[in-house]
């Protein structure tokens, strides 16, 4: 067991490390997305007004999925990357590792054409995609290239500038009705699983911890930030929800495509009307750790398997992200990349559990040889 | 590989700069004469020797009354004779070309027994003509000390030390600049502060070079961590009392000799934001003014690429009352909002910048003649509306609110990239510069400490003074910052000792 815990490459200087309080802000901001302005129609497709079930349910299972995860860490002897290697061998472990990094890139490229999509939508219809995706990856790659601790700093930044937001969720409670959310359950119970599926597509994201965990310091301190990040998000997403159930009837609410972009618009102040331009702009902030830590997890896959330079792999990605997110358009395109990102997500999901029993298993056998 | 023929190659050089310097006697003697001021000759009173000296350096007052006076009453054989018996402090004798070389540029008296002889006497007679101690102009405050840095490097630290009297408060002296050899000051306390600061600030000090060193604003330049950034990253002050107080934090301040601006480091972009009239308030009015401080820093970038925003593309935001306003303004303009925009903000910069090098007296009527007349006259013309001078004039004005001169210059500057996002991109442009120059900021560091620092790497315990100030006995403990050896200020909880009632 020892062996492993000195494997090269993995021995992250001090000053490169983050403190564990920060994964708090890591894991929030990274499931926190383009996916809370509008995931609430897909979940009333399923369960109706019920769904706000789904979601604590939702929550509750990547609780447990997360402390999965930890399991993982704990004596893996440092990252995904590693763990493969150790149960897998050096081939079919790489492998499994660069799906991971595909994975994580196209993560990244939703979120790029997801938001850009906002933007076409909500603000220029005649967006110059093609110079906007450039200026976006530049600064992408501006970020990335400081590595993990701005990275960090950037989720921190976006946990501070989004909170503020969340505020904004009183004028449509103030216009709604309460009574909408009654009479609760009033579906069945694979109604409200479907949408239990649907909403941890929401949650994506603290799958990236497999990547970042070498660079926390005292990695056991940070166990319960990481787990009071998902329980954060969890009540985030329950109070958009529930919101969203207040302000919209079912029947309108499944034709609304972006449903918490469309409540700001009753935001009114004496100096400011229509809220939705500021929102959005803002977005750029929750947006940005998304699109970030995404393509430095998919960047460090090859770097720890290949033994290649970050910087120019940061590069190859932006550029093979460019290219694709200038050619999508239209919204059908844009919500099959949603769709099949959230299904490899899915099963992103699901591997980790046939993973730790991989791992336990490889464990026993190894200490009886 | 190629290690032995750089050995080769740096070895002449070295040989020939020693060469350069340790020339004989003689020779340095000759060349001194080719300057006027130089004054060399032979006395021949009681005592028979040799004297030189720069008369435009000397104190001739040292040189008439003691040095002279003793040479004439008094014979004297040898160069430790007069050592003894010229009633000057810390006259020496050497041979070293060197030292003498130094110190007579510096101002010495120098004495041989014989014109040929190399070993002299040397006798310190500096006069240095400085300025007055005056009050600080740059930053200046309202209450508290007003005494401000002068270009002496030694009032300087008499300025200091007076404030500090600690043997623990060290000064580690160095000269930097092949052709100025200017001195340059390291200045910390021992014992508070963290020695790999002072490492890394001497070593980078070392590695610096350069020709001559004008200002301290050189130093900031060229030892600052990332030299192509906007914000200056270490912090420059022309107010003792600011130093002393950084340096008792646990920071390291550097001194130049002719540069009335004393600058410390490891600094954080906060800092730049905090006056010493912060510290001579009462805590709450302190604070409210540092927010709005900030609030005016916040108010002068984003103002005018926010006006550029939504007038060019989110006119929805603007309320219909507000639009009404606006509307009927704007309604003569034959520009789009961000030619409007620029040529207004290049007007004030040009005021400003003609206020800056002109006399102080005609500065402020350029400033009167150029604010009111221009601006009224541009708006009855019809080339700006209104609004906006409002706007400009304000932002203008809010960018004067930064105690710190060095950082006023980049906010002066770092609205200019603002707006043209703004009319790129809208709110989304000013929120993609933002975001640069947020990740810009946590990039940075200043001396290897990050610069963005209560913020991001987040210590709630360096905010108590960073956007808030809170009261003196809320802030027992030194800045995390620094990593200072001794993290106690004073005892917390004599300071924070409850009493009952009527005790």
């Amino acid at each position: 067991m020892n062996k492993l815990n000195n494997s090269k490459g993995l021995n992250i200087p001090e000053n490169y490390l983050v403190t564990p309080t920060y994964v708090f802000f890591l894991i929030h901001s990274m499931q926190v997305g383009v996916g809370i302005l509008g995931f609430e129609k897909y979940l009333v497709e399923k369960a109706g007004f019920d769904a706000w079930i789904s979601v604590l349910i939702a929550g509750g299972i990547l609780h447990i999925i997360l402390w999965m995860i930890y399991r993982l860490l704990q004596n893996g002897g440092g990252d995904i990357v590693e763990i493969h290697k150790n149960i897998f061998g050096k081939y079919l472990g790489g492998f499994l590792s660069l799906l991971f990094c595909a994975y994580f890139t196209l993560l990244a490229f939703t979120v790029v054409i997801t938001f850009i999509e906002v933007i076409k939508v909500w603000v220029f219809p005649g967006l110059h995609v093609w110079v906007f995706a450039f200026v976006l990856l530049f600064l992408v790659y501006y970020l990335v290239s400081g590595g993990f601790r701005v990275i960090t700093g950037v989720c921190l930044i976006s946990v501070i500038i989004g909170l503020p937001i969340l505020l904004l969720k009183y004028f449509p409670v103030e216009a709604g009705h309460t009574m909408n959310i009654f009479p609760v359950i009033s579906h069945s119970v694979t109604d409200i699983l479907g949408a239990t599926k649907q909403s941890i597509l929401s949650f994506l994201g603290l799958e990236f911890l497999l990547i970042y965990y070498p660079f926390i310091k005292n990695p056991q301190k940070s166990k319960k930030w990481a787990h009071y990040g998902v329980f954060f998000t969890t009540m985030v997403y329950l109070i958009s929800v529930l919101v969203t159930f207040v302000y919209y009837s079912e029947e309108q609410l499944k034709q609304v495509v972006w449903g918490t972009i469309s409540a700001w618009k009753i935001v009114e102040f004496p100096f400011i009307e229509r809220f939705e331009f500021v929102g959005i702009a803002m977005w750029l902030y929750v947006v940005l750790p998304n699109i970030c830590l995404g393509l430095w997890g998919a960047t460090r896959i090859p770097k720890r398997v290949f033994n290649v330079k970050q910087k120019y792999v940061v590069i190859l990605f932006c550029i093979a992200i460019y290219f694709p997110a200038v050619l999508i358009d239209g919204r059908p395109m844009i919500d099959a990349v949603n769709n099949l990102s959230g299904q490899l997500g899915m099963y992103v999901l699901m591997y980790i559990p046939v993973l730790l029993v991989l791992k336990t298993i490889s464990d026993k056998v190894r200490k009886r040889t | 590989m190629w290690k032995w023929k750089r050995k080769d190659k740096q070895q002449p050089e070295s040989v020939q700069q020693t060469k350069k310097q340790s020339g004989t006697l003689s020779e340095f003697i000759q060349a001194m004469k080719q300057s006027e001021d130089f004054v060399h000759y032979e006395l021949s009173g009681n005592t028979r020797c040799t004297i030189s000296y720069l008369k435009t350096m000397c104190d001739s007052k040292i040189l008439n009354r003691s040095v002279l006076t003793t040479l004439n009453e008094e014979s004297l054989h040898t160069l430790h004779d007069m050592k003894e018996r010229i009633p000057v402090e810390n006259v020496r004798v050497t041979s070293k070309i060197n030292l003498i070389e130094e110190k007579v540029m510096f101002g010495y008296i120098m004495i041989q027994m014989h014109e040929t002889d190399e070993e002299v006497v040397l006798i310190p007679s500096i006069s240095l003509e400085s300025r007055n101690v005056s009050i600080p102009e740059v930053e200046f405050s309202v209450v508290g000390p007003k005494e401000a840095f002068v270009e002496t490097l030694n009032t300087n630290i008499n300025l200091i030390r007076k404030r500090l009297p600690l043997p623990q408060l060290t000064i580690k002296e160095m000269n930097i600049g092949k052709v100025s050899k200017t001195r340059v000051c390291v200045i910390y306390i021992n014992g508070i502060v963290n020695q790999s600061n002072v490492e890394t600030v001497e070593q980078r000090l070392k590695g610096i070079e350069i020709d001559h060193l004008t200002d301290s604003s050189f130093i900031t330049q060229i030892i600052a961590d990332n030299s192509n950034s906007p914000f200056p990253q270490l912090l420059d002050t022309e107010r003792p009392d600011r130093v002393v107080s950084n340096l008792v934090e646990g920071k390291v301040a550097i001194l130049v000799e002719g540069s009335p601006h004393a600058l410390t480091c490891p600094t954080t972009v906060v800092e730049f934001f905090g006056a010493s009239d912060d510290y001579f308030l009462p805590w709450h009015l302190a604070t409210a003014f540092r927010l709005i401080r900030l609030f005016a820093v916040i108010f002068s970038v984003l103002s005018t690429p926010l006006y550029v925003a939504v007038l060019t593309y989110h006119h929805e935001m603007i309320p219909a009352a507000l639009m009404a306003t606006i509307v009927s303004s704007r309604s003569d303009i034959p520009f789009p909002p961000i030619l409007e925009v620029i040529v207004l903000e290049l007007a004030i910069e040009l005021l400003r910048e003609a206020g800056a090098r002109l006399p102080t007296k005609i500065g402020q009527t350029i400033g009167i003649v150029g604010g009111i007349v221009i601006g009224t006259a541009a708006v009855d013309a019809g080339l700006t509306s209104n609004v906006l001078l409002i706007i400009v004039a304000l932002s203008a004005l809010a960018s004067f609110t930064t105690p710190v001169y060095q950082i006023g210059n980049t906010i002066r500057l770092i609205r200019f990239p603002f707006i043209v996002g703004a009319q790129l991109w809208g709110l989304v442009g000013v929120s993609m510069c933002m975001v640069f120059f947020i990740g810009h900021l946590i990039k940075l560091q200043s001396i290897g400490r990050p610069f963005f620092e209560p913020l991001y790497p987040l210590r709630v315990k360096d905010l108590k003074d960073a956007f808030i100030r809170l009261p003196f006995n809320k802030q027992t403990e030194r800045p995390v910052l620094m990593r200072t050896e001794d993290t106690q200020r004073m005892n917390p909880s004599r300071v924070n000792a409850k009493r009952d009632i009527d005790e």
